[in-house]
């Protein structure tokens, strides 16, 4: 898999010594040191919140020179950044997770946002088409550099940014998180991309969760633990595979990734039959067409389909039709027709849904743990529509021994809490909701390690106490690890079932990229 | 929780008895009872003066006479306006009670919503005088001092005739008419001393309201606000004066409108008309040099300042407050004792006279 | 119950602007050589300023909400035309006046409140379009004319608490509303601390809880002196009553209740609220049509301190309204702010109005300082918030607030009234 390495033996591009960044109260990095050769691509590997972002806001000159402590060597030299367009000059660029491209602007605008070739004062527009469809020529991307940037995927935007790099110049990429909302054959094109870029003497620096896409392209590997530098791999000389590194990372081996469970299924209790519904804006597109399941009591069912395949359209569409242009199809809950036309509807007839995106849809970032626990179920805590407070602090306290999620108070505001503790806290606030079935939407996206594998015991948990759960994963491991039966989406379709045992990355994946098969 | 509520109730009456025993209470507030007594009062007492908007130079110029003649004769002059509206000037009127003012003279905004502050004030041992503009629907005012509105009026309907007739050659004449703000009572007053004068000739079709808007509703300028008199002339030009029809003449209430009057017409690019204006504002003295404003009235804001301030005095010193009209202003809840200052029409034969003891006017016109 | 401990147990920010009012005050109690403490002058910043300020109470909720709400002036000056216009010319009598205004402000509030929850159109727009239709409408009903009003009505805007009972020197029921209070503060506050040791929640040291009782005792008594000590048939004044009472409601709403959660879930994300199950077309509609309701009432009651409704009535609420919830604390994005934080910054425009009206400061100095302090409270906390600390009389106050602290101790391990998956 591995492309030949740079050289064991060639130059440190970049030498990042004992740097350490305090706020107040916390020590974020603590003598961090990070040794990057020219031509690599190397991983920063960590859980969240070890300091990886920190690190690169010291490179980048978000945390302006003085304002830390330790050296920058770059190329040679000392370096003291103090703004992003310094570092610039300097070619590094650095592509965040959440992409700085400007929706409204065509592709073209967006690569030159800031940066745009003038003449006489005037923007050059033809020089400047030249220029953009060179560099998307060079990044794989042959859609018109008119298009405006909305109008393409968030594959093709992230390939943008790095035309947006390469048009600076860039010496040094660093990508955070460059294929965490990625489907699997967008993140496939990336990776390629990227080893593409080290061909051509670009060194990467790539932050990634995605463990398997760290083994598959990176040449060295930097693991970071509660700020400090653990251990600086090879991965070819190191033997470097997946164990390996989350080992470093969470400072113990996980026996197993998946805890043993033993699935006790009950009787189906939930099922829906030949489901349509169309799309909220687009006339006569459908996102659920003809899809029916079932789930069992105490069964975690799997769905997989790639990014758009339809399957949070589905899920919202069964959770109080929520989503697009309900037409047709049945739900039958233990027993009984039911019209969910609401989303409380659908809470008071026993359904839960955790959503995909915490941030947009999932919370109020401006509640705090308490509030956010009891806020599907206000009604259980309250009398005469008044809220019971000390009741809230009861319930949320007990949620937070219970999930272990890690706050100093149930009064801190979700905003602060880790990705995984915030997940913690809406599946908290569900499982308040006291669901039969509970529909988990992508429930370990950006979360670290250590906190997947406890979500992934919740999980099973509220299996084992006879819950039905529905979860929607992209992350196959996940879904083989999790699930009891796996149903396939495609193009708003169901395409096939199967159980766990028989299931296969291969298969399934051979499912989720076409039409529904001959059974 | 009913124990709770009879120990409360009990604690309430110990302690209202324990803090009438004290005598800490409410003064006997017997002092203001003299409000009306010819007792007089100290020196040094604070004036309140509350005017409305600074929406005319006169306004800017009568807060400099008062608080200069005040000062002169001892008096603590408290002069404020209410640039943002009725409310601002009811809570400027409370705070020159709280401040102990013992006369409060009111250019009111609207004469008839301060009618719970005037209460208040007069309760407090205020004197009320209205300047002005008359207060209307209350008790609480005891002096009004005014130039003679309906005077004011007819002066320019007359001046409006005698302009058409020197200027316009023969008759009949197209005019138009303008009128203040409807929530200004004086408003009205102008109009209808102008529709006196302009009534017969009307009649008998030396003039005409070519626009056929001779109502006072159809002529009022809202907040006197010379922006709402251009739109409306605008209005009139396009719609009624198309071709060559001329407008001869407009009845403008006061100078700010007149000039919106005249831009208007020069817009429009038609000839100046005759029109007549108010309050002898510096740009429409300069205007009637010229030649272009017709005619303007001459309320000297300094006589009248002085005689606010007379009274001021003669209140201060228990003497008889001087009036020289006691019963014709009914405010509609009394007659308001009124001492009436007599307007001047000025037109460009006659300026010269009429500003020559003026330290700003006097200078423009020679 | 609670909503007395709310009142004064709030969020950092309200502790900073309360600083701030007393300040003020203390300022320019001295410059006016103690003039703006006086019985006169208390009851002239409660009558002059009630109707802002009810308008603040449902401006914050809108605010909350994540709209605006443009239209409230032109809405208090129809509603005050409408109802003087039915007294004089329909006969009815006070009470039913102010039911007809009310009603009126409910079907302008479901005319507003459908078009932004239902039809979806910024509340931004359909209050600017709101503003010159009501304006237009309040002209065209009242032809621009100055409308007196009886004086029965004129009770709620300008009317006293009546004298009854011994002449005791003082205003009897401000008295007894003023103990009253005082009793029920210091109950609440000392049942409130029983019941968190109870739970075993960390309390305030007793010295801290009993200090602020005091202070705040204090503070009431002494409004309660001077409010019962004015010249005779004045006391506390029926618009302030009024104001106190919507107050609490307001306050107990929307800190509370079931809805007053889901107006901060729906301003703050209104996708999560409603994927949560909360109806946020319903509560958008009920905010806009509140907003409404409590326009038409302070319409109303400043025609009554008025003795007539006139044509200019109304001009320019809508701001000092929107400056005094920003002021107390509220986000322009929606999902944060509270009435009573809205309430003090009102008070804080107010007192400042007031006390530089005593000192004889103009008219135009006095807006070119209030645009200043708009601007300095709002930056403040913006200040605070990139520096990611609270403010600094947030943290003089940490201490004062009971349940600000982890409280890992002593919670009963299993309450078993939960029920739960797990």
């Amino acid at each position: 898999m591995h492309t030949p390495s740079a050289g064991q033996h060639a130059p440190n591009l970049l030498e990042m010594r004992s740097i350490t960044k305090e706020f107040p109260g916390v020590k974020a990095l603590d003598t961090v040191n990070l040794n990057v050769r020219v031509g690599e691509i190397h991983a920063i590997c960590g859980e969240n919140g070890a300091g990886k972002s920190t690190l690169m806001k010291v490179l980048s000159g978000v945390y302006p020179h003085g304002t830390y402590t330790g050296d920058i060597h770059y190329q040679g030299k000392v370096q003291t950044f103090r703004t992003i367009n310094a570092s610039e000059e300097a070619g590094i660029v650095i592509i965040h997770q959440e992409l700085a491209l400007i929706p409204e602007l065509s592709i073209m605008e967006n690569i030159f946002l800031g940066n745009e070739p003038t003449r006489f004062g005037m923007i050059d527009w033809s020089t400047a088409r030249r220029l953009s469809l060179d560099l998307l020529a060079r990044v794989g991307l042959n859609d018109d550099p008119d298009t405006p940037i909305k109008e393409i995927g968030v594959g093709k935007q992230q390939l943008v940014e790095i035309a947006k790099a390469l048009n600076k110049s860039v010496k040094l990429l660093i990508l955070d998180e460059p294929t965490a909302a990625l489907n699997e054959s967008d993140s496939q094109h990336l990776l390629d991309l990227i080893r593409g870029l080290k061909g051509r003497g670009i060194t990467s620096i790539i932050i990634s969760h995605k463990l398997n896409e760290i083994e598959q392209v990176a040449d060295s590997i930097t693991i970071i633990r509660d700020g400090r530098t653990i251990e600086s791999l090879d991965v070819q000389a190191d033997g470097v595979n997946e164990d390996r590194i989350i080992k470093g990372m969470v400072g113990r081996t996980l026996e197993s990734r998946f805890p043993e469970h033993a699935a006790e299924l009950g009787e189906t209790f939930f099922e829906v039959s030949h489901w349509n519904v169309g799309h909220p804006q687009v006339q006569d597109r459908m996102v659920c067409k003809d899809s029916s399941f079932f789930v069992r009591r105490g069964e975690i069912v799997g769905f997989a389909g790639l990014m758009g395949a339809g399957r949070t359209e589905l899920a919202r569409s069964v959770f109080g039709r929520s989503y697009g242009r309900y037409q047709s199809g049945t739900i039958t809950m233990n027993g009984r027709h039911l019209e969910l036309r609401t989303v409380a509807q659908a809470i008071r007839a026993g359904l839960g849904y955790v959503t995909e995106d915490r941030k947009t849809l999932g919370l109020n970032l401006l509640d705090d743990i308490q509030e956010t626990t009891v806020s599907a179920n206000l009604g259980k805590i309250s009398k005469h529509q008044v809220v019971d407070r000390d009741r809230e602090f009861e319930v949320a306290e007990y949620y937070r021994k219970a999930l272990r999620i890690k706050t100093p108070s149930v009064q801190e505001g979700v905003a602060k809490l880790s990705g995984g503790n915030q997940q913690k806290v809406v599946l908290a606030k569900w499982m308040f909701t006291e669901p039969d079935l509970l529909i988990l939407d992508e429930p370990t996206r950006g979360i670290d390690v250590g906190a997947k594998f406890e979500i992934y015991g919740i999980i099973q948990q509220l299996a084992r106490a006879g819950k039905g759960v529905i979860v929607i994963s992209s992350e196959l491991p996940e879904l083989l690890g999790l699930s009891d039966r796996i149903y396939t989406i495609f193009e708003g379709a169901i395409t096939g079932v199967m159980d766990r045992e028989d299931a296969t990355p291969e298969h399934l994946m051979r499912l989720m990229t076409s039409a529904r098969q001959p059974a | 929780m009913k124990i709770m509520g009879k120990a409360t109730k009990f604690a309430a009456v110990t302690a209202i008895a324990a803090l009438a025993l004290t005598g800490c209470g409410r003064q006997d507030a017997g002092a203001a009872a003299d409000a009306d007594g010819a007792s007089g009062f100290d020196e040094g007492a604070t004036i309140g003066v509350a005017l409305p908007q600074k929406t005319s130079e006169n306004w800017v110029l009568a807060e400099n006479l008062f608080n200069k003649d005040l000062k002169d004769k001892g008096f603590k002059p408290d002069v404020q306006f209410a640039n943002s509206g009725v409310a601002e000037q009811q809570n400027q009127i409370n705070a020159m009670i709280s401040k102990g003012a013992k006369v409060i003279i009111v250019g009111a905004i609207d004469g008839a919503q301060l009618g719970n502050q005037l209460k208040a004030a007069k309760e407090a041992g205020a004197t009320i005088i209205a300047y002005d503009r008359l207060l209307l629907n209350t008790q609480d005012v005891d002096y009004y001092v005014a130039y003679d509105n309906f005077k004011v009026g007819q002066l320019q309907g007359q001046a409006l005739l005698d302009g058409l007739k020197e200027k316009k050659g023969k008759a009949p004449y197209n005019i138009e008419l303008l009128a203040g703000s409807p929530d200004d009572a004086n408003a009205q007053v102008f109009f209808d001393g102008a529709m006196d004068v302009l009534k017969p000739a009307i009649k008998d079709k030396t003039v005409k309201v070519a626009s056929g808007q001779q109502k006072f509703e159809q002529a009022v300028t809202q907040g006197w606000k010379a922006e709402n008199a251009q739109k409306r002339m605008d209005t009139l030009l396009t719609g009624t004066y198309t071709g060559s029809k001329s407008l001869d003449g407009v009845l403008s209430p006061n100078d700010t409108l007149a000039r919106a009057a005249l831009t208007s017409v020069k817009a429009a690019g038609k000839d100046v008309p005759v029109v007549t204006g108010q309050d002898s504002e510096v740009e429409s003295v300069k205007s009637i040099m010229k030649g272009v404003q017709y005619s303007t009235i001459n309320k000297d804001t300094r006589a009248l300042v002085e005689h606010s301030v007379t009274m001021v005095q003669d209140l201060q010193e228990g003497k008889d407050v001087e009036v020289n009209d006691p019963d014709s202003y009914d405010n509609g809840t009394k007659v308001v004792p009124a001492y009436l200052l007599k307007p001047q029409i000025v037109t460009q034969e006659n300026v010269k006279e009429a500003y020559v003891n003026d330290p700003v006017l006097g200078p423009l016109t020679k | 119950m609670n909503a007395i401990k709310q009142l004064f147990g709030g969020n950092t920010r309200q502790f900073g602007m309360i600083f701030a009012l007393v300040a003020l005050v203390v300022f320019f109690q001295i410059m006016t050589d103690g003039v703006t403490l006086t019985s006169g002058n208390l009851m002239n910043l409660l009558n002059g300023n009630a109707y802002i300020l009810i308008l603040a109470i449902g401006m914050v909720l809108v605010i909350i909400a994540g709209h605006i709400d443009l239209s409230v002036g032109s809405i208090a000056a129809f509603v005050g035309v409408t109802v003087a216009l039915a007294i004089r010319d329909w006969g009815l009598p006070a009470w039913a006046g102010i039911l007809l205004g009310l009603a009126l402000g409910v079907v302008i509030g479901a005319w507003q409140g459908f078009w932004v929850a239902y039809v979806g159109i910024p509340a931004f727009i359909v209050t600017l379009a709101g503003m010159m239709l009501f304006r237009g409408l309040n002209q065209f009903v009242g032809k621009s004319n100055t409308i007196p009003v009886p004086e029965d009505f004129q009770y709620i805007g300008a009317g006293y608490l009546r004298e009854v009972g011994p002449n005791t020197g003082y205003n009897n029921l401000t008295l007894l509303l003023g103990l009253a209070t005082v009793a029920l503060v210091v109950i609440m506050s000392l049942r409130g601390r029983a019941k968190a040791l109870r739970l075993g929640a960390l309390v305030p040291p007793l010295w801290v809880q009993l200090t602020k009782l005091t202070l705040i005792s204090a503070a009431i008594l002494y409004a309660t002196y001077l409010f019962a000590t004015g010249r005779p048939g004045t006391s506390l004044p029926i618009p302030g009553i009024i104001l106190i009472g919507l107050v609490i409601i307001y306050g107990f709403i929307s800190s509370r209740t079931v809805f007053g959660r889901h107006i901060y879930a729906v301003g703050g994300n209104r996708h999560a609220a409603e994927l949560s199950g909360v109806r946020s077309k319903k509560v958008n509609f009920l905010v806009m049509m509140n907003m409404a309701v409590l326009a038409g009432l302070a319409g109303m009651i400043f025609v009554a301190r008025s003795t007539a409704s006139g044509p200019s009535d109304g001009n320019m609420w809508e701001l000092d309204a929107i400056a005094a919830v920003f002021i107390g604390g509220a986000a322009v994005t929606g999902g944060v702010g509270t009435v009573v934080g809205s309430i003090i910054g009102g008070l804080v425009m107010a007192v400042l109005n007031n006390g530089l009206q005593l000192l004889g400061v103009g008219a135009d100095a006095t807006q070119i300082i209030k645009g200043l302090v708009l601007l300095a409270a709002v930056a403040f906390d913006v200040y605070n918030k990139s520096q990611g600390k609270p403010s600094i009389t947030g943290l003089l106050t940490r201490g004062l607030s009971s349940r600000n602290r982890p409280a890992d101790e002593g919670i009963p391990s299993t309450p078993d009234k939960i029920p739960t998956s797990v």
